[in-house]
């Protein structure tokens, strides 16, 4: 009879145990306090995106050495595809860039050339700016390549510190994301180093309707180490929507033929 | 009298004598041999490194070294460069532009470093428009490069091709423009080979926005080694704006690599030395034991102490200043040889770069008459230090002693 219960408590700590596994191997949204984290990043990090979209822009770029304005237009398919096509300077006129599959092509009109940017440089700043060709592919992956927590709440915003997942090949050592709760729009996002170092901060402002969304149509990207110098992105336009096929991300639309 | 005794002595015992020698003459030449080996791989090293890329000594603005900002760029003052060559040390200098950017053919695209050159100007720096293998040098198209051959075969390219560099304006533009191969290089230096692209400096400054402005002066100079000192007398020409910095600040490996050369070398002869005074003592020591007769007649006869002792060193100087003369020419006659000729390696070891240098596949040496001839000559002082004990012995002999064969 001792025996039996023995069993019985035994068989019933395993079948707790193996429920207990299959519950956590589940994939699970990322949630606290009732809210989900991985919905709020993503929704931050797509509010550009939509489905689809089209865009004009003007980017102005200021560093130490020079000061520029560029005005650009880009095209939009879910996360994994964008096309960026350079409007004015006329010196630059129909530089174009395509990340698709998580890589990046630039094409330099002055050489009819397509230029496949190598891993080794996707560091570099795209189009001289403070923002890197790692960022155009990876920064729409940040809910799936980091772990994420909410680290505060106050009645205005939710604070959300993302850590990279042991099997991630990211860039950053921790992204901080200050969300407003007002419409669900980002207030700043901190990037941080592996050595938890600050590098850069981006400041979203000039918050508008646009059509259904409210949107920052104002980017401010500003390296901590460099207070002089930061690039301001500012949309002009945004359609959001559009019928565009998978097709029309292709190396013949990134050369405009 | 106390040499003709000493020459007397030394040939009363022919083949005695002759083995010291002989084992002193090879002991020396040896010595000087591995000088020379090890001079000249530090030379191939260091020529690799200075006469591949770099050059002796390189004039800056202050901040370009080591980040290599490339706003840190100036345009040579007039007579700036001939200043500079009319310095009696200084054999050559090159003005550059440097540029870190993207060069694609197809569907390759590889990170490179762009150096922007005047190709006459550069030929007395470098030698690395010596080390086209395939296609010919810069001509007259003004948008002419040359590239190694790692970079060649990644890039799929051959003489004639045209290939894309794009790079970051200093401006902030996107420079962007095509090259046309003219020739490939192999240098034997994985760096050089994969990474490294010549271009001319006219059309890397219209690429880069920098119209007549460079990074750098690069400067040849006569002797290699002196490059620190020279660059010290120098210094103060250019003032506080610029920075002159000799070969050694900027390869710090290979200084290392000559200054650990050093000390194994000074291993090398102190073992080569230990040997030579070892054969000394033995030799005089024999020697002594066997004359005690000689010396107890020498002493009864009213010869002092002292002179017998200086009788018995001048013998060793005697013996040794022979076979450290015959040892010279027989190491300088071989390291001649592997100066002029040395020992091809190619075909069975490939080259091996360090520190920015490259270890040549090949045995070669260099001679340099006064540290070779220093470390020669340091023989001769070994050989009374040796002969010291000996020599002692031989003045503490006791006449009566002695003579009786005690």
């Amino acid at each position: 009879m001792h025996t039996s219960n023995s069993l019985l408590r035994a068989l019933k700590a395993m079948a707790i145990m193996v429920i207990m596994a299959c519950m956590t191997a589940l994939p699970q949204p990322v949630r606290a306090q009732g809210v989900n984290l991985q919905q709020l990043v993503r929704q931050v990090e797509e509010q550009y995106n939509g489905d689809s979209s089209h865009i004009t822009a003007t980017m102005h770029i200021v560093t130490r050495q020079w000061e520029r304005s560029i005005t650009l237009e880009g095209w939009s398919l879910g996360r994994e595809l964008c096309l960026t096509r350079i409007l004015e300077p006329a010196k630059e006129k129909g530089v174009s860039t395509l990340k698709a599959d998580k890589q990046v092509w630039n094409y330099l009109p002055k050489v009819d050339r397509v230029i496949k940017i190598p891993p080794s440089m996707m560091g570099a700043p795209w189009m001289g700016s403070h923002i890197t060709n790692e960022d155009l592919v990876k920064s729409s992956h940040v809910d799936l390549d980091y772990a994420l927590t909410l680290e505060e709440e106050t009645a205005d915003f939710w604070r959300i510190a993302c850590t990279p997942k042991t099997d991630a090949a990211v860039v950053w050592g921790r992204i901080v994301y200050t969300i407003l709760k007002d419409h669900t729009i980002p207030r700043d996002i901190a990037y941080y180093d592996d050595a938890m170092v600050k590098v850069r901060t981006i400041r979203f402002e000039d918050v508008q309707h646009v059509g259904d969304h409210v949107l920052p149509l104002r980017m401010i990207v500003q390296p901590s180490e460099m207070p002089d110098e930061q690039t301001i992105l500012q949309y002009r336009t945004i359609t959001f929507d559009l019928p565009l096929e998978e097709s029309f991300f292709s190396l013949r639309t990134l050369k405009g033929k | 009298m106390l040499l003709q005794l000493a020459y007397r002595n030394i040939l009363r015992n022919k083949r005695r004598s002759l083995l010291t020698v002989s084992a002193m003459v090879f002991s020396s030449s040896m010595l000087l041999l591995a000088l020379g080996v090890s001079a000249g791989k530090m030379g191939d090293m260091l020529a690799s490194a200075t006469e591949q890329y770099h050059g002796h000594l390189v004039l800056s603005r202050t901040g370009y070294q080591p980040q290599r900002d490339m706003y840190a760029h100036f345009a040579p003052e007039d007579g700036m460069i001939r200043r500079i060559l009319e310095h009696p040390g200084v054999r050559g200098v090159s003005p550059r532009l440097r540029a870190f950017g993207l060069l694609s053919q197809d569907t390759s695209t590889i990170p490179v470093e762009a150096l922007g050159i005047r190709p006459e100007a550069e030929a007395t720096v470098t030698t690395l428009q010596q080390c086209i293998v395939r296609g010919a040098g810069f001509d007259s198209s003004g948008n002419g490069c040359l590239l190694g051959t790692g970079m060649a075969r990644k890039l799929n390219v051959a003489p004639g091709d045209a290939i894309a560099f794009v790079t970051r304006g200093a401006d902030g533009s996107i420079g962007n423009d095509l090259l046309t191969v003219k020739g490939i290089f192999e240098t034997g230096n994985t760096r050089n080979d994969n990474q490294l692209v010549l271009t001319e400096l006219p059309w890397l400054q219209q690429v880069t926005a920098l119209d007549s402005q460079i990074h750098e002066l690069a400067i040849a100079v006569r002797a290699p080694m002196q490059a620190a000192g020279l660059a010290r007398q120098m210094r103060d020409d250019f003032g506080n704006d610029y920075t002159l910095q000799d070969w050694s600040v900027f390869l710090p490996e290979i200084r290392d690599a000559i200054i650990i050369s050093h000390v194994s070398n000074s291993i090398i002869m102190a073992i080569f030395y230990m040997a030579t005074a070892l054969c000394i003592f033995n030799t005089f020591y024999m020697s002594v034991m066997e004359r005690t007769r000689e010396f107890g007649v020498l002493l009864a006869l009213g010869m002092r102490p002292g002179q017998l002792r200086a009788m018995v060193l001048c013998e060793t100087l005697l013996l040794g200043g022979t076979a450290v003369l015959a040892g010279m020419a027989l190491g300088f006659c071989m390291n001649w040889y592997m100066q002029d000729i040395g020992v091809d390696l190619s075909g069975h070891v490939s080259p091996i770069s360090y520190g920015g240098g490259t270890i040549l596949p090949r045995v070669r040496a260099v001679i340099e008459p006064v540290r070779q001839t220093g470390a020669a000559l340091m023989l001769l002082l070994v050989c009374p230090v040796a002969g010291f004990v000996p020599a002692n012995m031989a003045a503490r002999c006791v006449p009566i002693k002695a003579l009786r064969g005690e």
